[in-house]
């Protein structure tokens, strides 16, 4: 026989390309096919080229041999009889979804779709009812709306997507590729200041979509006006925040620039780098390399100046000099330059004037990391510093910006809250156990009396813990996560949520020691959900509570929904303040683990992350529409009467949405009229 | 309907069959799909020609129907189902002025009367014999492994069950031992019984005109049931020369001038080739699909031109190639069935989809997430299609298949 195989002869060979290549010949031999169908049979070979195509586009240059062929597959009938048969039709906003479908197929449909917009946009095809223009317009606005995804900030409900949110990503990279972030400056710009805003502890997402622009105005330039503005405020941000570094000249130009500076010329600088980054959260590389030179210039002290510390920090500056010199020679580093925005900020806070916080800073000065420990954080964030370099820098980040702590693409919610409200909190707690792990490899707790040790427990379920997180979370998570899963098996047997007995034991005394449930742990069904409504408002609003603030954060539980409002997951957060905003309506502001806050959990109920009288890190919603969202909460059991005089409808407002959404199908049988 | 030469025959699909429209309707000849009434909507919005009629059991309705094609202009019926291929006797009958052709569809109908006529004209097949009840089935059961020199307790030597009008594995069941038959329904009698035959098993697709083979294909099986390729392996390809011998026979005692013969054979240990049962019409399992895929001519184009009176010997000479040397590869396709008792989702083995000769599936998502029991050969969820050079490659790669899990 003649064979001339369609395939290459070795399959084991390749590496990607060859894989690519081969799938490229399959999908002509599929594309061949639906071509010579006639209309009517159409339908019947559009599934081979679909089943091809997803294969293709999860393998890295995919997107490419899929665009080449695009205005092919369209023209032989890829999507005749669906919606995509009319691009000009297509809403842009319904890309995202169909592009993690849980069909292969629409996925695949989806990526072929956008394909054929590219090789449009790229003058590469033409389309009878496509323009080049209105091509790129309709992707621009595609790349805008699902920007979160094409740098990777990832939440809950992506983080259950696995393969398909990569392809995703790629897809989204490869559009980027092409028609570049140019005509998304403006949104990426907005929606870079709104992360900022939330001061997360991690930055390196932000820094990734800001050098981007950096990229994108160097090379282009865009029209003059306030998206130039704000972009180039982020970008001098990073590379040039100051007179001397302006033109990001590298850092052995500007250390001999600023050697020979006048003392004006230095307190400039300094005043520089600190308006840049009280401005962004962000550190330029030169503000830390400035930050080093500082401590051994002798003629007077710019590191004050260089924080852009005000009255509390200074105060702090002037009682602890030696500890908060040494810790800028040991954190701050040109890897570790974020390490001098949570010294500021940990400083502002005042809280060196703990008494135990100074020794505990000294100790963790001179700690060293031991075995699994070390080989963690170097796992985590590579050799350029000693993981000791790493894991301080990180402790004052989350001291600094304890609401700015994430839990990365880990389900470890419960985890990443509790060292945000121990840094909270409880500062000399949470340096406690981070020197019990580096120096023992374990963290030793007590649930009601028992000895809980975290080397003796099996693997909870974060696995061996997250890398992609700060240093401390890296270092502390994997034990906290196993603690968290032993102190739930001894409440295995008890009646209702185990939740009630873990958070105050997990945290510590100040989580109210009672507990209320919206569900019947067992069936899953609402269970006196009004009666729960009426004590949450007795608890924390102050109409109804007596005026009280709230004092220690409380942990509390979400159910979180997407935009759509259909049920997520069950979440960990904490309540922080309940307060009314500038204009007078009574608000909750929480901690949400997630990195970022600012997240639309469907019909109006949209997370506010700044606008609303949040400080950074907060997230906030009106306290009925968060209400309606939380399934667990603490409060203090010595109360037993609460809520009665709260109106009916008060209640039945809160009510209404949450069946609206997450209690959906969690309504017992005559709960209407119950409770 | 442009391009048609009305030079040339106008041929009747008898039987639905979306492929063989589709090939049929890019083809040069005039063309009209007879089919039950419900497809009337789906052909007027297609502009598909189409005579609406009910297929039963053959009734003495079919005159009716052939003068109405014959009014039409239409030269021959291609039956498309195996519930089809009398009604195109009866009507090619008539079209073709040539009774004979009702008794020919009649003896391709019955199983039974089809391995008797096999047998008179001295083609060799197996022990069968009919079944009306329970009983006959346990007593051929038992005949037969006496026959083996089996003792009591011995593990039988399965018997054959088959309806004797279904089509492929419809109606095929395995049976080893008496409880087996118990699990038989009532309804399926009478049946065909067969002894087992221990050894190759394969098909062949013959087009035949003029009493001549024009192109023969000879698929080879991998299961029964589960995956068949083309061309076959050299080794089954070797003794094409005999089997062409066969087929010949067949179309001598069968009588047929034309059309499209689908056989199955067994070859068995001692080099001898058994006859099991033929066709005349396309086979199941797509494997018209797999020799456009290997070959490059399109099979249902080929049986408008087998059936086609009009139809010139080169026209005939130009359309086939030549059987092997003229393929470009080999095209395998492997029926998947769920193995799992609860299935949630379609997942295709990681080993398959990163595979080279894997090309793509046609498997429906679960709908209902039981799996019924199987207890005659089922139907398959979808066909997943392979294709490449090395024919014995494929052959382990399409057996390599039954081990795993395509549903999860």
């Amino acid at each position: 026989m003649t064979s001339q195989d369609a395939s290459p002869d070795d399959g084991q060979s390749g590496g990607d390309k060859s894989v690519v290549m081969r799938l490229a010949v399959t999908l002509d031999a599929a594309v061949d096919r639906l071509e010579r169908a006639r209309p009517f049979a159409k339908s019947r070979y559009q599934g081979p080229v679909l089943d091809v195509l997803g294969r293709i586009i999860a393998q890295p240059g995919g997107l490419g041999v899929v665009r080449q062929r695009a205005a092919r597959m369209d023209a032989a009938g890829l999507f005749a009889g669906s919606d995509w048969d009319r691009p000009e039709a297509l809403l842009p906003q319904l890309v995202g979804g169909t592009l993690v479908s849980e069909d292969p197929a629409f996925q695949a449909l989806e990526a072929a779709s956008l394909a054929r917009f590219l090789a449009v946009a790229d003058g590469e095809a033409r389309h009878d009812n496509l323009h080049e223009e209105g091509a790129r317009h309709f992707l621009t606005q595609v790349l805008a709306l699902n920007l979160k995804d094409l740098f990777g900030v990832s939440d809950e409900a992506t983080r259950g997507l696995g393969a398909r949110q990569d392809v995703k990503r790629r897809v989204l990279r490869h559009i980027a590729d092409h028609i570049g972030l140019n005509d998304v400056l403006s949104v990426l710009v907005s929606e870079i200041w709104r992360l900022l805003e939330q001061r997360s502890v991690q930055v390196g997402v932000v820094k990734d979509m800001i050098a981007q622009i950096a990229v994108a105005l160097n090379e282009k330039g865009t029209e003059p006006g306030s998206t130039r503005l704000g972009a180039e405020r982020l970008v001098s941000a990073l590379f040039g925040p100051t007179a001397a570094s302006r033109d990001d000249p590298g850092l052995s130009v500007y250390l001999e620039r600023i050697s020979i500076a006048d003392e004006t010329g230095l307190s400039r600088e300094a005043m520089g780098f600190a308006r840049a980054m009280h401005d962004t959260g962000l550190v330029s590389d030169y503000h830390a390399a400035f930050l080093i030179w500082a401590l051994d210039f002798d003629q007077r002290p710019l590191i004050p100046e260089a924080l852009g510390l005000g009255t509390t920090g200074l105060d702090c500056w002037r009682h602890y000099r030696g500890l908060i010199e040494k810790l800028v020679r040991s954190a701050v580093t040109p890897a570790t330059p974020q390490a001098a925005y949570g010294l500021a900020m940990l400083l502002e806070r005042g809280i060196l004037h703990h008494a135990p916080m100074v020794p505990a800073l000294e100790r963790q000065l001179s700690l060293r990391l031991g075995g699994a420990a070390r080989d963690r954080i170097a796992l985590g964030f590579g050799p350029a510093v000693p993981p000791e370099t790493q894991l301080l820098s990180g402790v004052l980040r989350v001291l600094g910006q304890p609401l700015g702590v994430g839990q990365g693409a880990n389900p470890t919610c419960q985890s990443a809250r509790a060292i945000a409200l121990w840094a909270l909190n409880d500062p000399d707690y949470l340096l406690h156990l981070i020197t019990q792990v580096a120096e023992f490899d374990t963290l030793q707790m007590q649930f009601e009396g028992v000895q809980i040790n975290s080397a003796d427990l099996p693997v909870g379920l974060a696995g061996s813990g997250p890398i992609d997180a700060d240093p401390v979370s890296v270092l502390l998570v994997a034990h906290l996560d196993r603690i968290y899963a032993e102190m739930g098996r001894h409440c295995a047997g008890r009646p209702g949520d185990p939740h009630k007995w873990i958070n105050p034991q997990f945290h510590g005394w100040w989580v109210s020691r009672d507990c209320a449930v919206a569900v019947d742990v067992t069936t899953g069904q609402l269970d006196a959900y009004d009666g729960f409504l009426r004590r949450f408002f007795a608890t924390y609003h102050p109409d109804y509570n007596g005026g009280r603030p709230l004092g220690h954060p409380q942990p509390a539980g979400i159910a979180v929904t997407d935009a759509q409002q259909r049920f997520v997951g069950w979440h960990a957060i904490a309540i922080l303040r309940v307060t009314e905003d500038q204009t007078g309506r009574m608000r909750v502001y929480f901690y949400n683990p997630n990195n970022d806050s600012g997240q639309d959990w469907g019909n109006g109920v949209v997370v506010s992350t700044s606008g609303h009288g949040e400080r950074q890190g907060e997230g906030s919603l009106e306290f009925d529409a968060f209400l309606s969202r939380v399934y667990l909460f603490h409060d203090e059991p010595l109360r037993s009467s609460y809520g009665q005089d709260i109106p009916e409808d008060v209640i039945a407002a809160v009510r209404d949405r949450a069946i609206a959404s997450w209690a959906a199908d969690r309504q017992p049988q005559g709960m209407i009229d119950g409770a | 309907m442009t391009d048609k030469n009305p030079d040339k025959g106008y041929v009747a699909l008898l039987g639905w069959s979306l492929n063989a429209i589709d090939a049929v309707d890019r083809f040069d000849r005039r063309y009209v799909v007879v089919a039950p009434p419900w497809a009337e909507d789906y052909c007027k919005q297609n502009d598909i020609p189409f005579v609406p009629w009910d297929f039963d059991r053959l009734n003495e309705r079919s005159h009716e129907l052939a003068h109405q094609l014959d009014d039409m202009g239409v030269d021959v019926a291609i039956p498309i189902f195996e519930e089809t291929v009398e009604w195109a006797g009866a009507v090619n009958a008539v079209l073709l002025k040539n009774p004979r052709l009702l008794g020919q569809a009649m003896l391709f109908r019955d199983k039974s009367l089809m391995k008797r006529r096999a047998q008179l004209g001295g083609i060799r097949v197996g022990v069968f014999e009919e079944a009306h009840d329970k009983g006959d089935v346990i007593r051929f059961l038992k005949r037969v492994n006496q026959t083996l020199l089996k003792l009591d307790g011995d593990p039988n030597d399965p018997i054959h069950f088959k309806a004797f009008d279904k089509s492929g594995t419809a109606g095929h069941r395995v049976i080893r031992t008496p409880e087996d038959v118990d699990n038989i329904p009532d309804e399926e009698f009478p049946a065909l019984l067969e002894s087992h035959l221990d050894g190759w098993e394969f098909a062949v697709e013959a087009w035949i005109k003029n009493g001549k083979i024009e192109f023969l294909n000879i698929s080879e099986y991998v299961t029964l049931g589960y995956s068949v390729f083309v061309p076959a392996t050299p080794e089954l390809e070797a003794h094409r020369e005999r089997i062409t011998e066969e087929i010949e026979k067949l179309i001598d005692v069968f009588d047929i001038e034309f059309g499209f013969i689908h056989p199955e054979y067994f070859l068995t240990n001692d080099n001898k080739l058994y006859f099991g049962e033929v066709a005349y019409r396309p086979p199941g399992f797509n494997a018209l699909e797999l020799i456009e895929r290997a070959y490059g001519f399109n099979g249902y184009q080929g049986l408008v031109l087998a059936f086609d009176p009009k139809t010139t010997q080169d026209e005939l000479d130009a359309f086939f190639p030549k059987e092997i040397v003229d393929a470009k590869g080999h095209a395998g396709c492997f029926g998947v069935y769920p193995r799992r008792r609860v299935v949630s989702r379609l997942e295709i083995p990681e080993e398959t989809a990163n595979h080279p000769y894997f090309e793509f599936h046609e498997l429906a998502d679960p709908r209902e997430q039981k799996v019924a029991k199987r207890s005659a050969f089922g139907t398959h969820w979808g066909l997943a299609y392979f294709f490449g050079n090395n024919p014995h490659d494929l052959r382990d790669l399409l057996k390599k298949q039954e081990e795993l899990d395509y549903y999860v």
